[in-house]
């Protein structure tokens, strides 16, 4: 500070305590009365502050470090102990000032290391910490080149993450130093190095000095921060405290990062895990199921979940699966299920089916958009079995019949079992009945077989061709169920016979409902002479044959009683 | 007339630190008022109608909150700029303090730099 500067800066002080805010005037005031004296004080600039000076009055210089700030003009001798006073009380706020000043940098230090710590610690990545961190420390440290260092275990070596400053040699200078700066990151400790240890070492000799040190969490030392200045005289002690805070600061901030990264790791294999769990719990419980319960996932549900929906039941079944197992290895049997559910599974699916359980030697499936699409699987099916036997011919491999049944209704699906083992259920009359016409279908020799109620709910049945079986009391329902065989699942040369013979089967089924036996028999029996594998048609030859010797009740309505599973 | 600035803080060296960054205003004839509490504070007001006060908000007796709501809501002083003052973190009572009527909002550790001018800003230097 020059003189004029000084005197105007006691001056102020001057003011300051003449403020009648701050108390001083009074004391002056009250000891001038004591003292008998009249006073007035000017500043060192003539400007009146406190009094009515009279020419009469006598001068006592105000001074401080030998700077004159101002004039204390008194009626007597005394005012030299008035103008002691005034001294005392300007020195004292001198003083005030110069700790308040003191204290305000102390608080701009503060207020950049607590904005410096919030804004370093919302980031997340050690590249961004160390580019804050050297952004910050060249911004309030006179610093030409930075260096931002970290030690990293897996490959025992010390890498840069960020700097600044011109050098060309610098990541050759870290390679070559790797050992040194090792040791120095080991140690922990900050400093500033000695001039002759730079100018010696020609990796350092662009600088003029250098300051390093570590960054610290706990007793781990992670790297280090280094500044260099390319001309300038050597860092001063304060300059390394304000980096000591800035390297700690960016130290937290990056175990943090760590922590976090750590943390996003094991929370991505976690969720990966669950899902992976999910994936797998979906092939036991479908998730359809769970859908139609109102969950998202499986671990939402809970026992006694339930609700209820009408939906088409499918049973599938490999015919005389039992009878060709017995020659099969138990692997070769479990291979020769699994080939074949790998077929039929995607079909069902593909018609917005899913299946509910798997049986062996077939499956229960369950078609929540009604039997259109369960017949159109059943059909798909049908003919995805019949290019997987030829197949298997070729292979010299043993074939496989298909059995379908299905019906409609009601199904109540739920949650059951107890808090310890739960499973998905179905409880319905329609699973029953369902797995009874599969069951029929074999009597019938028919490889699709639905229930009226089935037929009544397709959207379109003209898409697919049907042979009316006749009501079939089955056990345990009162009231019998009217069956129809779709005939599009069987092979191409029945098919064509079926449809060929589709009226006169019909004609058939007349007659033997209206107990023509006879003229029944032998319709029945123009169809099998043209094809034998017709089932169907052999079986109401046969019942029709054996009618025409009975004794007909008078309520026969031509219902059969299957009792057969 | 010349200016006043208000500083209310029940923490000296915050009143100490206030007065340093405003120092230079002084120079400028602003005079520069102290008030160690709510109470204290109030009254100053009524009596000599500061064009701006820092006013904490955490302080005994009355709070900055409550001195806020007295001199803009029920004394209605609106010519009196308010700027009130709290820790960080506490930045929740932004809306409240606003709802109080104050002018503006500053966090502590406040920047030296931006008080002053934000203060010369209001005072129109």
């Amino acid at each position: 500070m020059t003189r004029h500067t000084n005197s105007k800066y006691y001056l102020k002080a001057l003011k300051n305590i003449l403020k009648k805010s701050h108390g001083s005037e009074q004391v002056i005031t009250s000891i001038a009365v004591k003292l008998r004296l009249k006073f007035a004080v000017m500043g060192f600039d003539d400007t009146l502050l406190l009094g009515s000076p009279s020419d009469s009055f006598q001068s006592f210089p105000l001074i401080l470090d030998e700077i004159t700030y101002g004039t204390l003009l008194a009626s007597g001798e005394d005012g030299n102990l008035l103008a002691n006073m005034i001294m005392v009380f300007v020195e004292k706020e001198i003083e005030k000032k110069k700790i308040g000043n003191e204290v305000l940098g102390l608080y701009r230090e503060i207020n950049m290391i607590y904005d410096f710590s919030e804004r370093i610690s919302e980031k997340i990545d050690a590249k961004s910490i160390a580019e804050m961190a050297l952004g910050e420390a060249s911004q309030i440290i006179n610093s030409t080149h930075g260096l931002f260092l970290i030690y990293e275990p897996e490959k025992n070596k010390v890498v840069e993450l960020a700097s600044f400053g011109q050098n060309p040699d610098r990541e050759e200078n870290i390679d070559k130093l790797n050992f040194l700066l090792k040791e120095l990151i080991s140690r922990g400790t900050s400093a500033i190095v000695p001039y002759d240890k730079i100018e010696n070492n020609p990796a350092l000799n662009h600088l003029r000095t250098i300051m390093y040190s570590p960054l610290k969490v706990k007793h781990r030392t992670l790297g280090m921060v280094i500044l260099g200045h390319s001309e300038q005289k050597e860092f001063t002690a304060a300059e390394l405290k304000l980096l000591t805070t800035i390297s700690l600061q960016s130290a937290g901030a990056l175990e943090t990062a760590y922590l976090y990264q750590k943390g996003l790791q094991e929370a991505k294999e976690r969720e990966e895990a669950i899902r992976s769990i999910h994936e797998v719990s979906q092939k036991f419980v479908p998730h359809e199921f769970i859908k139609f319960l109102g969950k998202d996932k499986l671990t939402e549900v809970s026992l006694g979940d339930l609700v209820e929906k009408e939906v088409t039941v499918l049973f599938a079944d490999i015919r005389d699966f039992t009878t060709i197992s017995e020659f099969l290895t138990p692997e070769d049997n479990f291979l020769f299920i699994n080939s074949f559910n790998k077929r039929m599974g995607p079909i069902v699916r593909e018609n917005g089916g899913f299946i509910m359980q798997y049986l062996g030697d077939g499956f229960m499936a369950l078609f929540p958009d009604g039997s259109q699409t369960a017949l159109r699987a059943s059909v798909e099916m049908q003919a995805s079995l019949r290019l997987y036997n030829e197949e298997r011919i070729t292979k010299n491999g043993f074939t496989v019949k298909l059995g379908i049944g299905m019906q409609n209704g009601n199904l109540i699906m739920g949650i059951t079992g107890d808090i310890e083992r739960l499973d998905a259920a179905i409880i319905s009359d329609t699973v029953n009945t369902a797995s009874r016409i599969e069951g029929l279908a074999k009597h019938y020799g028919s490889s699709i077989l639905l229930t009226d109620n089935c037929k009544n709910n397709l959207t379109n049945p003209e898409e697919f061709d049907f042979r009316y079986l006749g009501p079939v009391q089955v056990k345990g329902k009162q009231k019998p169920i009217d069956v129809y065989e779709c005939i599009n699942g069987d092979n191409a040369e029945l098919l064509k016979h079926k449809l060929q013979t589709l009226s006169t089967f019909e004609e058939g089924m007349n007659l033997y409902f209206t107990r023509e036996f006879a003229m029944a028999a032998v319709t029945f029996q123009q169809i099998v002479k043209k094809e034998k594998t017709d089932n169907a048609a052999k079986l109401f030859l046969n019942r029709s044959a054996h009618m025409i010797t009975q004794e007909i009740d008078d309520d026969w309505r031509g219902i059969a009683s299957i009792s057969t599973k | 007339m010349g200016q006043k600035l208000l500083i209310v803080d029940d923490e000296a060296h915050i009143r100490m630190l206030i007065e340093q960054t405003l120092e230079d205003l002084e120079d400028e004839g602003v005079e520069l008022l102290f008030a160690e509490n709510g109470e204290e504070a109030l009254n100053l007001i009524q009596q000599e109608e500061p064009n701006l006060v820092f006013l904490d908000v955490m302080m005994p007796k009355m709070n900055g909150m409550e001195v806020c709501h007295k001199v803009k809501k029920e004394l209605k002083l609106s010519q009196v700029y308010i700027i009130l003052l709290t820790a960080k973190g506490q930045e929740v009572d932004r809306q409240k303090g606003l709802d109080m009527g104050a002018d503006r909002y500053m966090t502590k550790p406040f920047d030296p730099d931006e008080m002053l001018s934000i203060a010369e800003e209001i005072l129109k230097m």
